[in-house]
C-alpha cells in the first residue's frame, strides 16, 4: 500500500512539473529486480509504462493501446473519461472494447440521451446486453453503480457521474478491483484539474477542424503522456460515406458532373449540393465489393 | 421402536451449554419458532415426526436401513445443516424415556427404575402427593399396586408409565409439513419505524427458509402483513407484497428486497405482530456445478440484480431494450421496464404491439447514430440554415423516410406533438457542428394541401457519439 501511494505521488510530481529532473534509477541500476520488490506486480518504475498488474482488454484503437499500461483498457479499474459535453464521445471511444468483449450485460447508469440499440447492434454491441439504469439522483447512480459491479453477468458499466466526489469515485474503484469489471466514468472536462482515484484518466475532445478523436491521457500508471492522440474513429461505412460526401463537395466545383442513375429513392433537387444518400450507398457497395 | 428426541437450546444459552450428547453450533440463527423448524427439518430422517412440547421426537425405527444403520442416522442428526442454534439430543426405546433423558445428563442415568418422577410429565400434577407416600423414582411407582393407584391418581398416570416402559403403542398427531407457510410473529415491543420491522422478519425469513429447503421449493411471491395498534384511529393492518422472478431460496436476496420496499414505507400506527406467508412457490431446479474453477463467477445473478434496481428506483427507471421492426427511428426500439417480476411486466410480460426485429438490414444500420434524441430536439433557423450550438453544414443526405401513414390510433398521437401529421414524412441529413460532432437531423417534409405553403421544421434526431 505504502509503495502504491509512493508511485502515484511521484507521478502526480511529474504531472505537475515535467520539467523536474528526477532521476529515475535506469533499469539495468544495481536495484533488485521488481519481481523481488515486495511490491509485486503492484510496482512500476516512473519511467516506464507499467505493465499492468489485472487483466486488460483491447481497446481496439491501436494508437490507444500503445499508450496504455498492458495496451488496453484495464478490468477492474475505474476509467475516467473526461469530455466537454456529455454524451459527445463515449461511444466511439467504447465500442470497439465492448463489441468485442463478449457475453454479458453493459450497464448504462445515467446516460444522457436514448441509447440507440440498432446504431450499437450495427457497431457489435447487441440490444439484449444493454441495460439502462435511469436514475438521476447522483447518489441512486453511485448506488446503481455499486450494484451492478457486483453483479457476476455484468461485462462493464458505464456511468455518467457529473457531480461525484473523490471518495466515491474510490469507493466505486474499491467495488470494481474486487469484482474485476470494466468501469468507465463519464465526467465534465472541468474535473480534470481535481484529484481521482482512477487508474486511467482520458481527456477526450473532438478533433478540430475533423471527425477524429483527440485523447489526452491526463494520468495513467507510467510517464505522462506528453503529445495528444489522434483517434479516426468511426465505423468503416461511415468513415467511407463522409469521405465520398467530402470528394463530392469537391468534385462540385469541376464544370463535368457526373451523371447519376436514377434509382427513384430520393431526390435531391430541393438541397442543390447535396448528395442523395442512395446514391452514396451505391458507391459504398462498389467500394465494398473491390475491397 | 426406537426414539430420539430432540431439544433446541435458547441462543443465550448455546455458547455455555452442558456438554450433552449433541450441542452444535449450526449456521442459522433466529427463527421465529425453533421447535416447528427443527420438527420440519427433522422430517428429512423419518416422516414419524412429533411435537412434544419444546422438543421434537422422532421415531426412526422404519427407516434406519435407509441411512445405514443408527449410528450413521445420529451421526447425519448431529452434523451440520440443522436450522436451530444449539441441538440436545436423547435416545431410547420409548418417547417418554427420550424426553426424561433429554431433561437429565445422559451420563448419570443408569437404570429406568431410578429415574425421578418429576421427568415424567403425566406425574407432574401428583408430584407432592406422591413424593409424601415415599414415591419418587419410577420404579417405587411402578411398584404400586395397579388398581389402587388408578383409582387414586387415575388412569392416565398407570398409562403413561406404561408407555414409558414401552408395554403400550404410544399414538402422536404426526407433524405434517404444511403446504402453505403461513406464521405470526408477536413483536417483543411495539415498532414505530418501518426499516425496525426488518429484525422481525430476518426470523420470519430463517423459519421459511427452513421449510422451503424442507419441501425442496423456491419462492416466487411473498406476503408480509403487519397488525398496528388499533388504539390509534389509523388502518389496523398493513401489508407487502414482494415477488422475485426466480424461485429463490436465498435468503440473503429476500432481505435485502425487502429493505428496499420497508424503507419506502411509513407506519401510521405501532406495530405489534408481524405476518409472513408464502403466496407463490415452485419446485427449485438444481443447480449444475462445474468441475471447472473458472466457470465459477463470484457476485449475483442478473435477475437479481434487476430486482434490487427496480425495488430501489422504481421499475420505470431500470430498462432494457426491445427491438422493433420499424422504418421510424423512434420506432425502432421499445425500452421496457426490465424487472421480470415487477408490476406492468417487462419483456417476457405484455409484448407491445410491434414486430419484434429480425436481423437487421446491415447496409443502412451502420450509418445510425448511437443516441438519439426523444423527442426530437427542434432546431432554430439562421438564413434558411439550421443551428445547434452554432451553424450546422449538411454532409450528407438527404435520406427520404415516408412511413407510418396507417392510421395507428396511439401512435398517432405521439406524432401530432413531434409537429408532423399522422404520416411520418422526413428527410435526413447527417450534419457537422463545430462544437457538438456529427448530428442526425431531419426536415419533415409536409404533406400536400393546405400546409404546403409553410416550410417544415428542422429537428435534430441522433448525435453520432
Amino acid at each position: 500500500m505504502r509503495i502504491r501511494i509512493y508511485c502515484i505521488f511521484v507521478q502526480s510530481i511529474c504531472a505537475v512539473v515535467p520539467v523536474l529532473p528526477l532521476h529515475f534509477p535506469s533499469p539495468t541500476s544495481r536495484l533488485p529486480a521488481p519481481a523481488a520488490a515486495p511490491g509485486g506486480a503492484a510496482l512500476w518504475r516512473a519511467d516506464t509504462i507499467a505493465c499492468s498488474p489485472g487483466a486488460v482488454r483491447a481497446t481496439g484503437h491501436a494508437a490507444l493501446d500503445a499508450q496504455l499500461p498492458g495496451g488496453g483498457w484495464p478490468v477492474g479499474a475505474l476509467v475516467e473519461i473526461l469530455q466537454a459535453q456529455s454524451g459527445q464521445n463515449e461511444w466511439r471511444l467504447l465500442l470497439p472494447a465492448l463489441a468485442r468483449a463478449g457475453q454479458g450485460m453493459v450497464v448504462l447508469v445515467g446516460a444522457p440521451h436514448t441509447p440507440f440499440g440498432p446504431g450499437l447492434a450495427a457497431q457489435g454491441l447487441a440490444p439484449q446486453q444493454l441495460l439502462w439504469v435511469a436514475a438521476s439522483a447522483p447518489a441512486a447512480r453511485m448506488w446503481a453503480c455499486e450494484q451492478a459491479l457486483r453483479c457476476a453477468e455484468v461485462l462493464a458499466v458505464l456511468a455518467w457521474l457529473p457531480q461525484a466526489r473523490t471518495e466515491q469515485l474510490r469507493r466505486l474503484q474499491m467495488a470494481c478491483s474486487e469484482n474485476a469489471k470494466l468501469l468507465f466514468v463519464m465526467r465534465p472536462a472541468q474535473a480534470r484539474t481535481g484529484a481521482s482515484p482512477a487508474v486511467l484518466r482520458l481527456l477526450v475532445a473532438l478533433e478540430p477542424g475533423g471527425d477524429g478523436l483527440q485523447l489526452e491521457v491526463l494520468k495513467r500508471r507510467g510517464p505522462p503522456c506528453a503529445q495528444a492522440l489522434q483517434i479516426p474513429a468511426r465505423n468503416g461505412r461511415l468513415a467511407a460515406l463522409l469521405a465520398s460526401s467530402q470528394a463530392r463537395a469537391g468534385r462540385r466545383h469541376s464544370p463535368v458532373v457526373p451523371a447519376v442513375a436514377g434509382d427513384g429513392l430520393a431526390a435531391c433537387g430541393d438541397m442543390p449540393g447535396l448528395q442523395p444518400f442512395a446514391r452514396v450507398g451505391d458507391a459504398l457497395d462498389s467500394l465494398a465489393g473491390a475491397a | 421402536m426406537h426414539w430420539i428426541a430432540l431439544q433446541a437450546q435458547p441462543e443465550r444459552a448455546c455458547a455455555q451449554a452442558p456438554s450433552g450428547l449433541g450441542t452444535g453450533v449450526a449456521d442459522t440463527a433466529g427463527l421465529a419458532d425453533a421447535t416447528t423448524a427443527l420438527g420440519w427439518w427433522a422430517l428429512q430422517f423419518t416422516p414419524r415426526v412429533a411435537l412434544a412440547g419444546p422438543a421434537v421426537l422422532l421415531e426412526v425405527s422404519a427407516s434406519e436401513r435407509l441411512f445405514g444403520g443408527r449410528e450413521p442416522l445420529l451421526q447425519r442428526l448431529l452434523g451440520a445443516g440443522r436450522p436451530a442454534v444449539g441441538v440436545r439430543t436423547a435416545q431410547a426405546s420409548s418417547s417418554l424415556l427420550a424426553l426424561a433423558l433429554l431433561q437429565i445428563n445422559p451420563g448419570a442415568c443408569r437404570d429406568i427404575d431410578s429415574l425421578p418422577l418429576a421427568l415424567l410429565a403425566d406425574a407432574m400434577t401428583h408430584l407432592a402427593t406422591l413424593e409424601r407416600i415415599g414415591c419418587t423414582r419410577w420404579g417405587d411407582l411402578r411398584a404400586l399396586p395397579r388398581g389402587g393407584v388408578a383409582r387414586r391418581f387415575g388412569a392416565a398416570l398407570l398409562d403413561a408409565l406404561d408407555r414409558a416402559y414401552g408395554l403400550k403403542p404410544e399414538p402422536y398427531p404426526w407433524l405434517v409439513l404444511p403446504e402453505v407457510f403461513d406464521l405470526a410473529l408477536e413483536l417483543p415491543a411495539p415498532v414505530e419505524a418501518a426499516p425496525a420491522l426488518l429484525f422481525a422478519a430476518h426470523r420470519l425469513l430463517a423459519q421459511l427458509q427452513v421449510w422451503l429447503r424442507a419441501r425442496q421449493q423456491g419462492v416466487l411471491a411473498l406476503e408480509l402483513a403487519w397488525e398496528m395498534d388499533a388504539r390509534r384511529d389509523t388502518a389496523a393492518r398493513g401489508q407487502l407484497l414482494l415477488r422475485t422472478a426466480e424461485p429463490t431460496l436465498d435468503m440473503g436476496h429476500l432481505q435485502r428486497l425487502l429493505a428496499e420496499h420497508l424503507a419506502r414505507i411509513s407506519l401510521p400506527a405501532p406495530v405489534l405482530a408481524l405476518r409472513l406467508r408464502s403466496v407463490e412457490t415452485t419446485a427449485l431446479a438444481g443447480a449444475s456445478a462445474s468441475l471447472l474453477s473458472d466457470a465459477l463467477r463470484a457476485g449475483d445473478s442478473l435477475v437479481q440484480l434487476l430486482e434490487r434496481l427496480s425495488a430501489r428506483l422504481g421499475p420505470a427507471q431500470v430498462l432494457r431494450a426491445l427491438p422493433c421492426a420499424d422504418h421510424r427511428p423512434e420506432h425502432m426500439q421499445v425500452w421496457l421496464a426490465a424487472c421480470p417480476a415487477g408490476p406492468g411486466a417487462g419483456l417476457c410480460g405484455v409484448a407491445p404491439k410491434t414486430r419484434p426485429a429480425q436481423a437487421c438490414g446491415a447496409a443502412s444500420a451502420a450509418l445510425y447514430p448511437t443516441w438519439l434524441l426523444v423527442p426530437p430536439l427542434r432546431l432554430a433557423l439562421r438564413q434558411d440554415r439550421p443551428l445547434y450550438q452554432g451553424p450546422l453544414t449538411l454532409l450528407v443526405g438527404p435520406q427520404r423516410l415516408e412511413a407510418g401513414w396507417w392510421p395507428a390510433s396511439e401512435q398517432a398521437a405521439a406524432e401530432k406533438r413531434v409537429g408532423t401529421g399522422a404520416a411520418t414524412l422526413r428527410d435526413y441529413f447527417l450534419a457537422r457542428s463545430e462544437q457538438a460532432g456529427l448530428l442526425w437531423i431531419f426536415r419533415e417534409r409536409l404533406a400536400s394541401g393546405v400546409q404546403a405553403a409553410r416550410q417544415g421544421h428542422w429537428y435534430l434526431h441522433g448525435l453520432f457519439a
